[in-house]
């Protein structure tokens, strides 16, 4: 008790959860490349918002089963439907590796914070993924290609490279270097960073660039409701108690001293 | 046409579906898309005297037909719900309900005086059973229980409910007591304690050990409790909760003796659901020729449906 609680868990948006934001839709998987452990997968409804910033998420669920549904960073939105790049191992996620195409499941969203209205726009950066975290920011090149100076796409093992074409791959298993250690070549001062991925990576990155200007980093948590009322996803900021799903998920590293 | 309307404690409730308290927050977010006016009631998100930053993460475990959470009551405060909040509040279109903690007593009493100037508030939920504090769950302890109830029964202006644990304490005897110092009904259940432990590191999921489990899990475990307690006391207001997140879960709820049916994991998974459940009644109720909710309350304890 006596916990200073920041404003922003108890300012509440004015109404703006309609259709797709509160419901659940309907999308059929349309299309998919898999490899052994990752795969890229078009999900498309009538429902389903092709109106996605970059760095929000959406909910999926299999059937309308019991138990939480799961968060994926959304890679692309477009008419033609939503594309995610997701790890297939998991409750939901082996589904996108086995269901047959016309698999219907259901999606909701998106939701979180758009990265553009969290980052300084004056500045370019360098986009650090790893893993299924290059969902975000392969949306993030795409629709911001001003402002990326350099990328860094980590992995352990080169099994996504045949999804990924559009971008090169940092494979830790063949030149065993890691994401952050790529990061030292690519970054230089003046460029900001935004990085997307398994908390441990995250870790590395802010001990190594806590001292730089803009760095920022999409955190993950498992989202209950995913509308910032359950504050299931809140987590400790220097200003106070934060949502992942409503105020994030992008975060200022500054904001986040336990992140060492 | 079915009427889904009830009447207790001498308020008029639209239905019989409530938010419970936690994972609706309270109530802001869902504004634009919930069908309030339908809702029986919203319980606003527990509040405390003082902040509390609430537990660290991980706050929720996947579970067979669930989740184990571990939210910790993370709330404002009474001062910053009062002043940034409670406006909001107050102006959504629905009963409310407003849930309270307090780690002490004394802290209750505090809380609940300077409460009596909330207007637009149709009763108090007294929170005895949250399992995420750590140290002794009041609700587990029939004098204890007591003693929470008697303060606030003597400080609060509104009917007061109590918020009882499922799985600790005897039940009955924590119920009668509640209702002898002053409590007008109960809310039964809260989430169940659990434990699910990450099998590649060994180490339990949560930093606390345990969580509370919700979802349809515990459906069996709260309508067992709301069969003993309606057994108990034929004319207790009481608020069933605990994984209904269908129609044929509303009515079990009901049917074991619930007068009004809590909705909690089952909003946070599907927002929708509240509503949906209002309208699937409704139907349900024509197509069988249930004209009132008070029909289907207690059919359990009275030898089943009497349908016409």
């Amino acid at each position: 008790m006596g916990d200073r609680v920041d404003d922003k868990t108890i300012e509440h948006d004015d109404a703006t959860l309609t259709g797709s934001r509160f419901f659940w839709q309907r999308a059929q998987l349309i299309d998919r490349r898999a490899s052994q452990r990752y795969a890229r997968v078009l999900l498309r409804g009538p429902g389903v918002a092709s109106d996605v910033g970059v760095g929000q998420f959406v909910l999926v669920r299999y059937s309308d089963d019991a138990c939480l549904p799961r968060a994926f960073s959304v890679m692309s939105a477009s008419d033609l439907g939503l594309e995610l790049f997701v790890k297939t191992e998991g409750r939901v996620r082996e589904k996108f590796a086995t269901a047959p195409m016309g698999t219907v499941f259901e999606v909701r969203g998106p939701y979180g914070t758009p990265y553009l209205d969290k980052i300084s726009q004056d500045r370019r950066y360098v986009l650090v993924g790893g893993g299924s975290g290059a969902a975000p920011l392969l949306h993030f090149r795409k629709r911001h290609p001003s402002l990326v100076a350099g990328e860094v796409y980590g992995f352990r093992t080169g099994d996504a490279s045949s999804l990924l074409r559009e971008v090169s791959l940092t494979v830790e298993s063949e030149n065993g270097q890691r994401a952050h250690e790529r990061l030292a070549s690519v970054w230089r001062p003046g460029l900001g960073i935004i990085a997307c991925g398994p908390e441990p990576m995250l870790r590395l990155l802010a001990r190594a660039y806590r001292q730089v200007d803009d760095v920022y980093v999409s955190l993950e948590a498992r989202i209950g409701c995913g509308i910032g009322t359950c504050l299931g996803c809140s987590i400790e900021t220097s200003s106070g108690m934060q949502r992942i799903c409503k105020e994030g998920p992008l975060f200022a590293l500054r904001e986040l001293p336990w992140l060492t | 046409m079915a009427d889904v309307g009830l009447a207790r404690l001498g308020i008029e409730f639209p239905s019989p579906v409530v938010l419970a308290s936690g994972p609706a927050g309270f109530g802001c977010e869902l504004a634009s898309a919930m069908a309030f006016q339908r809702l029986g009631a919203l319980t606003t998100k527990t509040i405390t005297l003082e902040p509390r930053r609430g537990n660290a993460q991980p706050r929720l475990v996947d579970c067979p037909a669930g989740a184990l959470n571990s939210i910790g009551l993370e709330n404002p405060g009474y001062e910053a719900f009062v002043e940034r909040v409670y406006p909001k509040v107050a102006d959504l279109p629905v009963r409310r309900f407003f849930s309270v903690a307090a780690a002490s007593v004394a802290d209750l009493c505090a809380l609940l005086h300077r409460a009596r100037a909330l207007d637009g508030f149709d009763a108090i939920e007294l929170n005895l059973s949250c399992p995420n504090l750590g140290g002794a769950i009041p609700g587990a302890d029939a004098a204890t229980v007591g003693e929470y109830v008697r303060a606030a029964v003597s400080e609060a202006n509104l009917p007061l409910l109590v918020k009882l644990p499922g799985d600790s304490g005897n039940l009955v005897q924590s119920c009668d007591r509640a209702l002898t110092e002053g409590a007008s009904g109960v809310t039964l259940i809260n989430s169940v304690r659990g434990l699910r432990v990450d099998w590649t590191s060994g180490q339990p999921f949560l930093d606390r050990m345990y969580g509370g489990l919700s979802g349809s899990a515990i459906l069996p475990i709260a309508l067992a409790r709301v069969f003993e307690v309606r057994r108990a006391f034929p004319d207790v207001l009481i608020v069933g909760t605990g994984g209904v997140n269908s129609l044929g879960s509303l009515l079990e709820m009901l049917m074991a003796g619930a007068d009004l049916v809590g909705i909690g994991f089952g909003l946070m998974v599907d927002p929708e659901l509240p509503q949906r459940l209002v309208d699937e009644l409704e139907l349900w109720m024509d197509e069988l020729g249930v004209r009132a909710v008070d029909e289907l309350v207690g059919t359990a304890q009275r030898g089943g449906l009497d349908v016409h």
